[in-house]
């Protein structure tokens, strides 16, 4: 047949269409088990990472529960699931499958989110962990943060879908990460976040009282969306950690 | 390369040096820039598009008979984006970890020009032993440069080298920062990757004065 | 309509495709030795990320994004194709930039000689899907808003291509050093422009690279706007402005 006619063009990008979908149609459902199992596996290491069980060795790296053990340990220090429904509070133990960029979306239509809170024991302590969403430069950044009944960070996990390597993307770094713990998200009675601030002449954080981390050289977008991510997941579970400080 | 002749041999060679994708063919530009901050994020990227290019050259070589003139960019693109998005998946279901480093290359391994550039010049003419030599070399040649504008912009902008400080420590002045060296944050913003390369540019051409430009 | 005017300038000056983004460098370098040619091209970038953006938008909110298939009916809310979201932008991109040089050549040879040998270079054109793939990530939230950001991003990268053209043709009666002559001077300068665009980043959010901590007012709105506040949230949103406020 000849290359040039215009059926041949047709038929071929039909064809075309019809392979090359089918090859990605037919991979995206074998694998979607296995990459959702592991999707699975990574937000139990991230929970468990967020309040200190993790595999960290020495002061440079960020290492967790290998995927075969997680599980079990996930079941083994998360000790509650909660869900926050509006004023109603449930317990659920698949609270950590629930997606918190959909039920962001869905507060963004005005109707009531979902909002899980994971509820962790170590060593005789308590560790309130939320899950944060927000933006980054050129995409999505995530994470979980985990608090003690003061309001105190005890330990955080960001990760990013697109951050520039070497600037943005190291918010997933341990010197980063780590920067955070001990901070307060409150400014006296306020919930003010806690900022990711340039050239607070603080580079080791020694002022845990400032609401202020330091921030990463040359990622100043990364890192103001960090600080509104904060802030936001901090306003939308204000209500719940006003129940937790008036318990004691 | 005894297993190679001459001219294929050359396939090879020639991209790394003279006939550069990028100081000389100008492709391939976007993504050098946005990913040389780090060496490790150069040299994930520099292995990636062998293994993209390499492939890619041979798949659109041995349709080369078959493809209509008229939509070949749509078939090249889509093979392109078909390649990278199996890549990924696979990956994302045996290697975990892997695809979330390669996450952030998976856009820019399908925007890279160098691919597409290799595609419309090189694999529609050429059997695939020469298209598959072809695009091994030309990702290399790419892959070299991002090598060495990383190396340089890690190590002056952040003292380190693929994560190890390997001047002393910044804060607590240690190693060459006792001297009262510091780093240059500067260089790890992306404009300094454009001058990074300008300047391999200026050594690459004063070495091969052939190369020159007349204006 | 004030959002569409700052999303046009911000999209002009500083998150410019050539010199924030530095996306669609290869043909920017490639074609900007003469400024008539360089012309031609930035018109038809122009042209083609005004068509592709919005298209792409229509695309990406009713086929491709997590449950965007609702509108079939409620059994495909569930489906999320959003990874075949590269294969079908591209393909667009692909089909627009084909269809337009097929139209052009057959009802106007000149504007074919002019600008036609522009078109096939455009589809490797890395801005063009970048567009695209931005348009996503930032979650551009009407078709409006998305023409104005495919037109707007075409007119950024016009005035880059322009402008180095524009260098390139004076530099010529420079001395420049014979090796760093074509390339490797448009490099350097490129580079020193970029820093230049930089400062643009002052623009609109007064100082302030990303809306963080923005002045209360736009806090109340936008805050209304994404969180549906109450009151009571609303005034700690503000007390938490003055704070941090205060700190700088």
């Amino acid at each position: 047949m000849d290359k040039e006619k215009n059926l041949y063009t047709v038929l071929f990008a039909g064809a075309m269409v019809i392979v090359v979908g089918t090859i990605l149609a037919y991979l995206a459902s074998a694998l979607s088990a296995r990459i959702k199992e592991n999707e699975r596996f990574e937000k139990q290491q991230n929970i468990l990472y967020a309040m200190g069980v993790n595999e960290n060795e020495g002061d440079g790296s960020v290492d967790f529960i290998p995927t075969d053990r997680v599980e079990q340990e996930f079941t083994s220090y998360i000790t509650d699931q909660l869900v926050i429904e509006g004023d109603k509070i449930t317990k659920d133990d698949q609270a950590y499958l629930i997606d918190i960029k959909k039920q962001l979306d869905i507060l963004k239509n005005g109707e009531t989110p979902k909002l899980p809170v994971f509820i962790g024991e170590k060593d005789g302590e308590k560790f309130y962990i939320i899950p944060m969403y927000g933006k980054g430069l050129w995409d999505a950044i995530w994470g979980f943060m985990a608090l003690d009944e003061d309001m105190t960070v005890k330990g955080v996990f960001f990760d990013h879908k697109a951050e520039t390597p070497g600037l943005g993307a190291n918010i997933k770094q341990r010197y980063f990460m780590d920067d955070f713990k001990g901070e307060s998200i409150l400014a006296g009675t306020q919930y003010a976040g806690i900022k990711v601030a340039k050239g607070n002449n603080d580079p080791v954080n020694t002022i845990k009282d400032d609401n202020e981390v330091d921030a990463l050289a040359g990622a100043t977008i990364t890192g103001n969306g960090v600080s509104s991510m904060i802030s936001k997941t901090v306003n939308l579970y204000k209500d719940y950690f006003e129940t937790l400080r008036n318990k004691e | 390369m005894a297993l190679l002749s001459k001219k294929d041999a050359n396939l090879i060679l020639d991209p790394l040096a003279d006939n550069n994708p990028i100081t000389i063919q100008v492709l391939g530009i976007c993504s050098a820039l946005a990913i040389t901050a780090e060496l490790k994020a150069s040299i994930v990227m520099a292995l990636s598009v062998i293994f993209v290019l390499g492939l890619g050259n041979v798949v659109i070589s041995l349709m080369r008979n078959i493809i209509p003139s008229k939509i070949r960019i749509i078939v090249q693109l889509v093979v392109v984006a078909a390649l990278v998005i199996v890549v990924d998946q696979v990956l994302k279901a045996f290697a975990y970890q892997l695809s979330k480093t390669l996450a952030v290359f998976v856009g820019l391994i399908i925007t890279n020009c160098i691919i597409m550039g290799r595609f419309e010049a090189f694999a529609l003419g050429n059997g695939v032993k020469r298209s598959f030599l072809d695009g091994i070399g030309n990702a290399a040649g790419y892959g070299i440069i991002l090598i060495i504008v990383g190396f340089f912009r890690e190590l002056l902008g952040s003292g380190t080298l693929l994560g190890f400080a390997v001047l002393g420590d910044p804060i607590a002045k240690t190693g060459l920062y006792s001297f009262g060296y510091e780093n240059n944050g500067f260089m790890l913003l992306s404009p300094m990757a454009l001058i990074v390369v300008g300047l391999l540019i200026w050594v690459q051409r004063s070495r091969n004065n052939a190369l020159i430009e007349e204006n | 309509m004030l959002e569409h005017i700052e999303l046009f300038f911000k999209s002009i000056f500083i998150d410019n495709m050539v010199f924030a983004t530095f996306l669609g460098m290869c043909s920017y370098l490639a074609v900007s030795k003469k400024v008539t040619t360089a012309v031609g091209l930035g018109a038809a970038v122009i042209f083609v990320l005004a068509v592709t953006v919005p298209l792409n938008w229509l695309l990406d909110q009713y086929l491709l994004r997590d449950g965007a298939l609702a509108w079939l009916g409620p059994e495909y809310a569930d489906y999320n194709l959003s990874f075949l979201s590269f294969i079908l932008f591209i393909a667009t991109i692909a089909t627009m930039v084909q269809l337009v040089e097929i139209v052009v050549e057959k009802f106007s040879p000149a504007l074919y000689n002019s600008l036609g040998i522009f078109l096939p270079l455009i589809a490797v054109n890395c801005a063009i899907l970048g567009g695209s793939l931005f348009m996503q990530a930032r979650e551009i939230p009407s078709l409006g808003l998305a023409f104005n950001y495919g037109l707007s991003s075409g007119i950024g990268w016009f005035l880059a291509i322009f402008a180095i053209a524009a260098i390139r043709e004076k530099i010529r009666y420079s001395n420049v050093p014979p090796p760093l002559r074509g390339l490797g001077i448009t490099f350097i300068i490129t580079g020193l422009m970029a820093i230049g665009f930089m400062s643009f980043g002052g623009m609109l959010t007064g100082g302030d690279e990303a809306p963080v901590v923005p002045e209360p007012t736009t806090v109340q709105k936008t805050e209304k706007e994404e969180l549906k506040l109450d009151k009571e949230q609303e005034e700690t949103a503000v007390s938490f402005n003055s704070i941090t406020k205060e700190k700088e």
